[in-house]
């Protein structure tokens, strides 16, 4: 029999903007709707797509509700440094725009548990408005601190006061800083924390949890690149094999992993190519991975056992992949 | 590519998904016994016809539900004469008037859409979070369907393996896969997302199998087939085949409805559409025993596979570049059941 040529790729639909509502300052809500009849792919909490905007590739959580198969929601802040992606979204897009999709992908998922702590910090709220759904309705006992610069900078804040005290708004012009090591103070047995917001806020949560919480508490997602600079030495070159096709390739100091993988005809996964989509990820069986995105947590990192290719390189000269 | 089959993986079932249980047809007035993810469960339909689903066990002593009777919209055990409402709450018992505190059986959320009786035997708060794929063809007007039920040996992971696997096909079942692909299969596309899989691939024209090519009436016709496959769930399969042929183009769509018995076991209710020759007996009775016996062989070889997971465990595998989507596949469980499982057990039932 001859060769099945395989390829692989994520699912991706061209958009229509049925809708555009100012839901705080500076941020817009897009409902975005599928025309063509097909129905768009189901979703859980936790997910984000793609939105090509011009030449750009940005990512945004879907806020909406993960049964309606004719439309998603997405709500774009706008950047004060901004790097042309929320720009594009407030400036170029209206009622009638059409956007290329390409997902939705999950690394953000939420895991079943009795009781959640939700942290948000800005337009951070966005991929934890399903999981609070999904919490409520699950008869979980949840509570969400929510933090901003100002109340009317706060999108979604009337939706959420309809949680009653589940829901704590702090303004930071009317309250300061949220007071993590109190909000975090109790790790109750099966609580998970949940957060999304800038990276000070991000890490801040980090912090905490390290020392006080159980290893796999806490579930956070970043939608900017860490900064994970390149050695001060260079990169170096090493080998790469991968076991299931049976090719050995070479990484150059100049050229990632993914693109070796690409350039030698194999397919795989990626899309933003800065190591925060989780697209590429990839199982490593053997190697020292130099990790340089913003998906996996300190202990995945750790295990050694995944990469994403787009990004991370190798220490030792040689990685092998389950690819 | 090579990988080890996680323990495990193909045991736990995830239960955050709509199942399909029975037919419309199948549930009436009379009480329905089914086993779906390790539990029992009583199907009945009420007067003003809804889909009633309750656990199929009463909360008094070890028996079904299923063997009492049903009065009004209540079923009574046909052991300790306990009465259940169709929320599942016991209302009255023979031998005192006032009824135990707490004595109710689980209710799930059910639904019905394109024929079929859908529960959803997860936590019930989250069924309304959740979608049921939609398959028009099987109510339609302009299709016709014939299909079976199996009970199959074989867990509902490696069903879907199977269905992932299209290059199976000519193996599996010569004689209804189209001409071209025996010699130059054309290129497959894998298309994925978070919760779902799509396999495309386009046949360039070559001569229409025989029976089909006598069900449209175009003898000696060429056809180029259009081949979609889509994992819409653990619950779900579907394939779409649409040939256009010279006088237009006829659409065929099998649906495949997997629910997982338990961790080994599954139902299999199997549906194979089309748009043409749909007044047709004969036609109907020639698609029955070909794709019968096609399922027949499906559900062997998949029996065959599941006894020597039993006998041996899990291996080590190798994977090929087509296997892409079966992995897919697994790995989409797999995710859904870490959501589900990593935290507190909710559901004690879980095989």
């Amino acid at each position: 029999m001859a060769e099945t040529r395989t390829t692989l790729r994520e699912h991706e639909a061209e958009l229509v903007v049925a809708s555009v509502t100012a839901v705080a300052g500076g941020v817009r809500e897009l409902r975005l709707a599928d025309e063509s009849g097909t129905g768009l792919p189901p979703w859980t909490p936790g997910a984000h797509v793609d939105l090509v905007l011009g030449d750009l590739v940005r990512q945004y959580s879907l806020c909406g509700d993960p049964t309606d198969a004719s439309s998603y929601t997405v709500a774009v802040l706008r950047e004060q440094e901004s790097r042309g992606g929320s720009a594009f979204v407030h400036e170029k897009l209206a009622e009638g725009s059409k956007v290329t999709m390409r997902g939705p992908r999950n690394h953000f998922p939420l895991v079943s548990a009795p009781s959640y702590q939700f942290i948000a910090g800005g337009i951070g709220i966005t991929p934890l408005l399903p999981m609070i759904a999904e919490a409520d309705a699950s008869g979980a006992d949840w509570h969400l601190t929510y933090g901003g610069r100002t109340r009317g900078s706060m999108a979604y804040a009337d939706l959420l006061a309809g949680y009653g005290d589940r829901v704590t708004l702090a303004p930071a012009d009317e309250v300061g800083l949220l007071d993590l090591a109190w909000i975090l103070g109790d790790p109750g047995s099966g609580t998970l924390v949940y957060c999304c917001g800038p990276e000070p806020l991000l890490a801040a949560v980090d912090a905490v949890c390290e020392k006080a919480w159980p290893p796999g508490a806490l579930h956070l997602e970043r939608f900017a690149a860490k900064a994970a600079d390149a050695p001060a030495d260079g990169e170096r070159a090493f080998e790469l094999v991968l076991a299931g096709s049976g090719v050995t390739l070479q990484v150059p100091p100049d050229k990632s992993v993914f693109d070796v993988i690409q350039d030698a005809g194999i397919s795989v996964l990626g899309s933003c190519h800065e190591g925060i989509c989780g697209t590429c990820e990839q199982a490593v069986l053997e190697g020292e991975v130099d990790h340089r995105d913003s998906v996996l947590n300190e202990s995945e990192k750790a295990a050694n056992d995944a990469m994403m290719v787009c990004v991370s390189r190798c220490l030792s000269d040689r990685l092998v992949l389950d690819l | 590519m090579s990988s080890t089959r996680p323990p495990g993986a193909a045991a736990a079932v995830p239960t955050d998904c709509w199942y399909a249980l029975a037919t419309s047809a199948e549930v009436d007035r009379r009480l329905l016994a089914v086993r779906a993810l390790g539990r029992p469960v009583l199907l009945f339909r009420t007067q003003a016809g809804g889909v009633v689903a309750l656990e199929d066990r009463c909360a008094h002593r070890a028996y079904p539900l299923s063997a009492g009777a049903l009065d009004d919209d209540t079923v009574r055990c046909g052991l300790c004469g306990f009465v259940y409402d169709s929320g599942g709450r016991c209302v009255s018992v023979p031998t005192q008037p006032r009824v135990p505190f707490g004595a109710h059986v689980a209710a799930y959320p059910t639904l019905e859409r394109d024929g079929l009786v859908w529960a959803w035997l997860g936590e019930p708060g989250r069924a309304r979070l959740h979608r049921v794929p939609e398959l028009p063809w099987l109510t339609e007007p302009g299709w016709a369907t014939v299909g079976g039920t199996a009970g199959i040996d074989a867990g509902f992971l490696l069903l879907h393996e199977n269905f992932a696997d299209v290059t199976q096909v000519p193996f599996v079942a010569p004689e209804i896969a189209p001409a071209a692909l025996a010699d130059a299969p054309p290129p497959l596309e894998v298309v994925v997302t978070e919760t779902t899989v799509e396999l495309g691939r386009t046949f360039p024209a070559s001569p229409l199998p025989g029976w089909q090519a006598q069900m449209l009436g175009v003898a000696d016709a060429q056809g180029a087939t259009v081949q979609r496959a889509f994992f819409h769930s653990p619950a779900v399969w579907t394939d779409h085949w649409d040939v256009e042929h010279g006088a237009g183009t006829a659409r065929m769509r099998f649906t495949q409805l997997v629910t997982p018995v338990d961790g080994r076991r599954s139902h299999l209710h199997w549906r194979v559409s089309r748009d043409f020759a749909i007044d047709d007996p004969a036609a109907d009775e020639r698609m029955h025993s070909m794709f019968g016996d096609y399922y027949e062989r499906v559900q062997a070889a998949m029996e065959t596979a599941q006894a020597v997971l039993d006998l041996d465990g899990p291996g080590r595998e190798v994977n090929v570049a087509a296997d892409v989507a079966a992995l897919r596949v697994r790995e989409i469980v797999r995710g859904m059941l870490a959501d589900e499982g990593q935290a507190f057990a909710r559901d004690q039932n879980r095989p």
